[in-house]
């Protein structure tokens, strides 16, 4: 029994770290440039596509492949923050929930058209191997995923902590106004907070393919995840969301081990709906001025 | 103004007397199935303009209502034998009813976090269907017997009685809302939709006005679900809680013009009349591609112009009116 649990505890955790790297994106684009990105888990999926073609047409370990999805992704982000959400910005909500939520199903579509909504997988050489702690039992697929993204999320954090400019971010996070007196260029700190966000679910993505199929449909499990986790963890919280998507993942896994196969999201489901209700002004305050 | 508010009714009601006609004209399945999924999306999407363009509270979860009202009628009659007819109104009431917990939770958050709230709480609704099948069928779902022509059971041998009956719904909708529009309640939503804090501030009791909208734009749509059910005479999870119907209810309403009477109508009108033509030109072979020219639509719509058609065209005859 008490090995059951931990087994599931481990596997929850080994896919929260996943989540985190979502999770991390959306509440940086929330902290910085105050809009909720419904397309982010769109970014997964093409982190996701990115990675299986390099692995299928050129040989390239999906895990190296980061080093071209998180670049590609970079740009993708500084350019729909220059075109797309640059122009939305001080409006009022339908455009700014309407345009991240067009961009979702446009991406989404055009994967459908392009990809066909077949499952694709990638077969790695550790994609069978595991390691085994006592009786727990750690495939080495999703170790590697999870030491990566919680590297990651820590550089982030280092990021944030020490350099100019992610100073700068968290002073635009913060109070936009006084961070632009500052000599602040907000739309660089917004291009740049964007590029992160997507370079962490393209990074999400390529982690993700030794052992997820990849489909068109697939950012949906894991937006749905980051925002209960964003939500959890206090929007715009870079620390608050890696604990929270830890905890969903392990949240999501004891669902599956213990209620059924099929219940992991009506779990994940439950705990974003019974957070809204326990601790609603947690979540409206302090963000909607 | 007097003068084109007039020529306007004219023109509206004229559109009515041709649409009331227009089966004994056309003759074609084809084109009547068009006319149908024109006249239920128009229909949805006014039950969503009530609560999302008027109030701005912009769900993304009616398909919720939409599939217990399917559901509700579905349940009562192969296990009870009751004509979908009343199953119906009584899938309305539990639309109804459901708006009263899901409005509860969800209006505790505001902007994109209701929307977020709003699609958790479909697919939770989604999901307790298709685990418990004990409750309705689980995921293989079921079909509805086909009775051949009963009218009394909602069941046509062709497609014009279904024309009318959403043809009826919509201009209920209409009325209610035009009807809305004109009341108090009108005044109030229109306050809520462009500033809660200053509306409440003024005295509107903002709970309560969210919460009626809520239940009248949830019973409505719980009668698009019973008709698409009777119409297509299937039933599961995936089918009655489709993300897509709550996508196209607010897809419709936000490109006519959100907040308008006659914008899901023209919206729907614009994207069905797209479809067509992609379908006509590329074929149905294409997954995908009508979502994709939607949200292509509906991306031009926000950044060009947020208001839609009919609040385009609205901005230019004030423009006009006030030189």
């Amino acid at each position: 029994m008490l090995e059951t649990v931990l087994q599931a505890v481990v596997n929850g955790l080994l896919i929260g770290g996943i989540y985190a790297l979502v999770s991390i994106g959306v509440t940086l684009i929330f902290g910085v440039v105050k809009i909720v990105n419904f397309a982010q888990g769109e970014f997964v999926m093409i982190g996701m596509y990115i990675s299986y073609y390099l692995s299928t047409q050129f040989g390239i370990d999906p895990v190296v492949s980061v080093l071209i999805s998180m670049p590609i992704l970079f740009v993708a982000g500084v350019l729909i923050q220059h075109y797309l959400i640059r122009r939305v910005l001080g409006l009022n909500d339908l455009p700014q929930i309407f345009l991240t939520f067009a961009l979702s199903l446009l991406i989404t579509n055009l994967s459908l058209m392009f990809f066909t909504a077949n499952y694709r997988t990638i077969h790695t050489w550790y994609s069978d191997e595991a390691l085994h702690l006592g009786g727990i039992y750690i495939p080495y697929a999703k170790l590697v995923s999870f030491v990566l993204a919680m590297v990651l999320s820590g550089a982030l954090w280092l990021f944030l902590r020490s350099t100019d400019l992610g100073k700068a971010m968290r002073a635009a996070s913060q109070n936009r106004d006084v961070a632009q007196l500052m000599g602040i260029n907000p739309n660089r700190v917004f291009a740049v907070a964007l590029g992160i966000a997507l370079a962490l679910a393209g990074a999400a993505g390529s982690l993700l393919m030794p052992f997820y199929p990849a489909y068109p449909m697939v950012g949906q499990v894991f937006v749905l995840m980051a925002f209960v986790a964003v939500v959890l963890g206090t929007l715009g919280n870079v620390l608050g969301a890696l604990v929270a998507s830890l905890l969903m993942g392990v949240a999501e896994s004891l669902g599956i081990q213990f209620v059924g196969a099929d219940s992991g999201l009506i779990v994940v489901f439950v705990l974003l709906l019974v957070t809204l209700a326990l601790k609603p002004s947690g979540l409206a305050g302090g963000w909607r001025k | 103004m007097i003068k084109s508010n007039l020529i306007y009714k004219y023109v509206l009601s004229l559109l009515l007397v041709l649409m009331v006609f227009l089966p004994l004209v056309v003759k074609s399945s084809f084109v009547l199935e068009i006319l149908v999924r024109i006249l239920l999306f128009a229909f949805i999407g006014t039950a969503w303009n009530l609560l999302g363009g008027y109030a701005k509270q912009l769900s993304l979860g009616h398909s919720a209502f939409f599939g217990l009202g399917a559901y509700t009628s579905t349940l009562l009659q192969i296990d009870l034998g009751i004509s979908p007819w009343i199953g119906m109104v009584v899938g309305g009431g539990v639309g109804l009813l459901a708006s009263l917990p899901i409005g509860w939770l969800c209006f505790r958050l505001k902007g994109p976090y209701f929307t977020i709230s709003t699609i958790a709480t479909a697919n939770v609704l989604m999901l307790i269907f298709l685990k418990f099948r004990d409750l309705a069928w689980g995921a293989e779902g079921t079909t509805i017997p086909n009775l051949g022509n009963a009218p009394l059971m909602m069941q046509f041998d062709n497609k014009v009685p279904y024309y009318y009956i959403l043809l009826g719904l919509l201009i209920i909708a209409l009325t209610i809302t035009a009807w809305i529009e004109r009341s108090r309640m009108g005044y109030y939503l229109i306050a809520l939709g462009e500033d809660e804090d200053a509306a409440e501030a003024s005295g509107v009791d903002v709970v309560k006005v969210k919460r009626n909208i809520y239940m009248i734009s949830a019973f409505l749509t719980a009668l698009a679900g019973t008709f698409y059910t009777q119409y297509i005479y299937f039933i599961d999870p995936q089918t009655a809680f489709n993300f897509n119907v709550s996508i196209e209810a607010a897809l419709v309403s936000i490109v006519g013009g959100i907040g308008t009477l006659w914008g899901p109508v023209i919206g729907t009108v614009l994207l069905e009349t797209t479809t067509i033509l992609l379908q006509s030109y590329l074929g149905n072979s294409i997954g995908g591609i009508q979502l994709t020219v939607y949200s292509l639509i509906l991306m031009a719509v926000i950044l060009v112009r947020p208001t839609g058609i009919v609040g385009y065209f609205k901005e230019k005859s004030q423009a006009r009116s006030s030189t």
